[in-house]
């Protein structure tokens, strides 16, 4: 089954082709089971650049750059040749490499179409997509439509079944990129931590989840990126400060729980909300404290640093203890991390350990994985339609004229 | 505690902005805009948070830094929503404009509040209210500047 991915929920512009092979028949225990997964390309474009200078994301600008590059990016990933050239030239696409300029690639397109229409090594590709899998939500009005349409287009056009897929459940299927059959990891405790989001949801089978908590102001990732900013180390913050953490030489002979001490500079920012009793979050109050430190102690370069490693310890003391508290509270038998953040080593390296800790399976994405990927929409959109029955598949054909974009959307 | 319509208030704490955002509350009718000026940190989240509690919102109010724009639904007589707007990663108003936010500027029954007001300034409604924080000699002091835009109106 070939499976066409669509994502422009926030700054990046994705397409990516997956192939899943099924060598079992497929009943709803063992979706996925002894599946074989080639990922036949996968374009990420980020406009990450184009942002920078803005110190985050611009709605219009956003929509503009996704406009420019959904076009190029779709042809970029459908026109690989690994499918025609089998096994060995299968290999992901780098985008940065094959991106030619938009209008330029734009015209050449509308040339090749005009002289021979449905002859292009695109659509020869696209007519042999089976699924359609787009996000429709959450994320940016502005950004989540240029891929919508796109995708309701090309459904319309080509007669290919379309379904729609919430970012936040792209996010945790990254995990199934690197194997598509899991053994038994349900009911599985699922930490979304990016830029917009801060999620904290069990998920019980494929499909089914509930929603335990998420933050009560500012996400993680966001908390990341003010606190760069009010540290001047530039945007997206989370590297910044990861990178900048790293500098900080932890004191020899501190702690033996191995919790880095900032014993120079005394600094002990709050770690909020970590002993409440539900499993929400609050960030807002951190990226406070931070303020309060820059406005009451001399700034210098050792300073920033140990401020920085400091708010790291507080984001991932706390993302840990509330998940590895979920996972006690339900039972669960693995721990899954996934969302941007899921890209900072340190939060990595304490999650496994302490998920181990408690005998738990942990799983985590490649780092180019975490961030938005086509490829993670296209692969909960396989799930999801290996959920469906004959009548509802055959629905997903008429897709094109119901699915509307939803930036506030939930997972359920 | 009383609001009138050009008022200045010293908070001590969070918890007294949040009640502060609450009072505001039960003085409107629907169809205001709020203009919230404030730096990171300077308790905007808190006082709007005040401000959907006093409107009787149960659900969570989170940062809309990313989506730019969340609509709460209100269930009251006069308010029907509350329309909370961050414009801090935006550099003018064309952008919000793009978003839609004109279906719900000033719209009856519809409260919109919007953090970062300061860089749509060009935007906005002439009649505003106009909520400037700005932190205070202490801490966790804040000094709360509300100025309503018609001066005859107590709110």
């Amino acid at each position: 089954m070939l499976i066409l991915g669509i994502e422009t929920s926030c700054d990046e512009t994705a397409a990516a082709v997956l192939e899943i092979i099924p060598t079992s028949s497929r009943t709803h225990d063992e979706i996925g089971g002894n599946s074989k997964l080639e990922i036949l390309s996968n374009v990420v474009s980020s406009q990450i650049k184009i942002h920078q200078k803005y110190k985050g994301i611009v709605p219009e600008v956003a929509a503009r750059a996704h406009f420019e590059k959904i076009l190029p990016v779709l042809l970029a990933s459908l026109a690989t040749p690994a499918r025609f050239a089998g096994a060995s030239a299968r290999r992901e696409c780098s985008a940065k490499a094959s991106l030619a300029s938009p209008n330029e690639t734009f015209a050449r397109r509308r040339d090749s179409l005009d002289k021979d229409q449905g002859k292009t090594p695109a659509v020869k590709k696209m007519k042999e997509i089976d699924l359609i899998a787009v996000t429709y939500g959450p994320g940016l009005v502005t950004s989540l439509l240029v891929g919508l349409e796109a995708a309701k287009t090309l459904s319309y056009i080509f007669k290919k079944p379309l379904i729609p897929v919430n970012h936040l459940e792209g996010h945790i299927y990254a995990n199934w990129l690197t194997t598509v059959a899991l053994p038994n990891i349900f009911p599985s405790v699922c930490l979304i931590v990016s830029g917009g989001h801060t999620e904290l949801l069990l998920m019980k089978d494929y499909g089914r989840y509930q929603r335990l908590g998420g933050t009560r102001d500012d996400a993680a990732g966001e908390c990341f990126d003010k606190v760069a900013k009010l540290l001047n180390l530039g945007y997206p913050g989370g590297p910044a400060i990861e990178d900048c953490a790293s500098k900080f030489k932890i004191p020899s002979g501190s702690d033996p729980t191995g919790r880095r001490q900032n014993s120079k500079f005394k600094i002990n920012l709050p770690r909020p909300m970590i002993w409440s009793h539900d499993f929400d979050f609050s960030f807002s109050g951190l990226k406070t404290a931070v303020l309060y430190k820059t406005r009451t102690s001399k700034i210098n370069k050792g300073f920033v640093k140990a401020l920085a490693c400091e708010t790291q310890e507080s984001i991932v003391d706390v993302l840990i203890t509330k998940t590895i508290k979920a996972v006690k509270r339900f039972n669960a038998k693995s721990v899954i991390l996934s969302g941007g953040v899921a890209a900072n080593q340190r939060l990595r390296d304490q999650m496994k350990k302490e998920a181990e800790k408690i005998g738990k399976i942990f799983l985590v994405p490649s780092k180019n994985f975490c961030t938005d990927n086509a490829a993670m929409i296209a692969m909960a959109g396989y799930f999801n339609y290996c959920l469906l029955n004959t009548k509802q598949k055959n629905k997903l054909l008429y897709n094109w004229q119901k699915i509307e974009v939803d930036s506030n959307v939930n997972l359920r | 505690m009383s609001i009138s319509d050009d008022m200045k208030k010293i908070t001590k704490s969070e918890k007294e902005t949040f009640k502060l955002g609450q009072k505001l509350a039960r003085r409107l009718a629907g169809g205001e805009v709020i203009a919230l000026i404030g730096d990171l940190g300077a308790g905007k989240t808190i006082f709007i948070k005040g401000l959907a509690k006093g409107l009787g919102i149960k659900q969570m109010i989170t940062s809309p830094s990313f989506v730019i724009m969340k609509v709460y639904k209100v269930k009251s007589r006069e308010i029907k929503y509350l329309c909370h707007i961050d414009a801090y990663r935006l550099t003018n108003g064309q952008e919000l404009i793009d978003i839609g936010i004109n279906d719900w500027l000033g719209g009856k029954g519809i409260v919109t509040v919007i953090e970062w007001a300061d860089r749509v300034k060009k935007i906005l409604p002439k009649k505003r209210i106009k909520i400037k924080i700005d932190f205070g000699k202490k801490e966790n002091e804040r000094r709360i500047k509300i100025k309503h835009y018609d001066a005859n109106l107590r709110i």
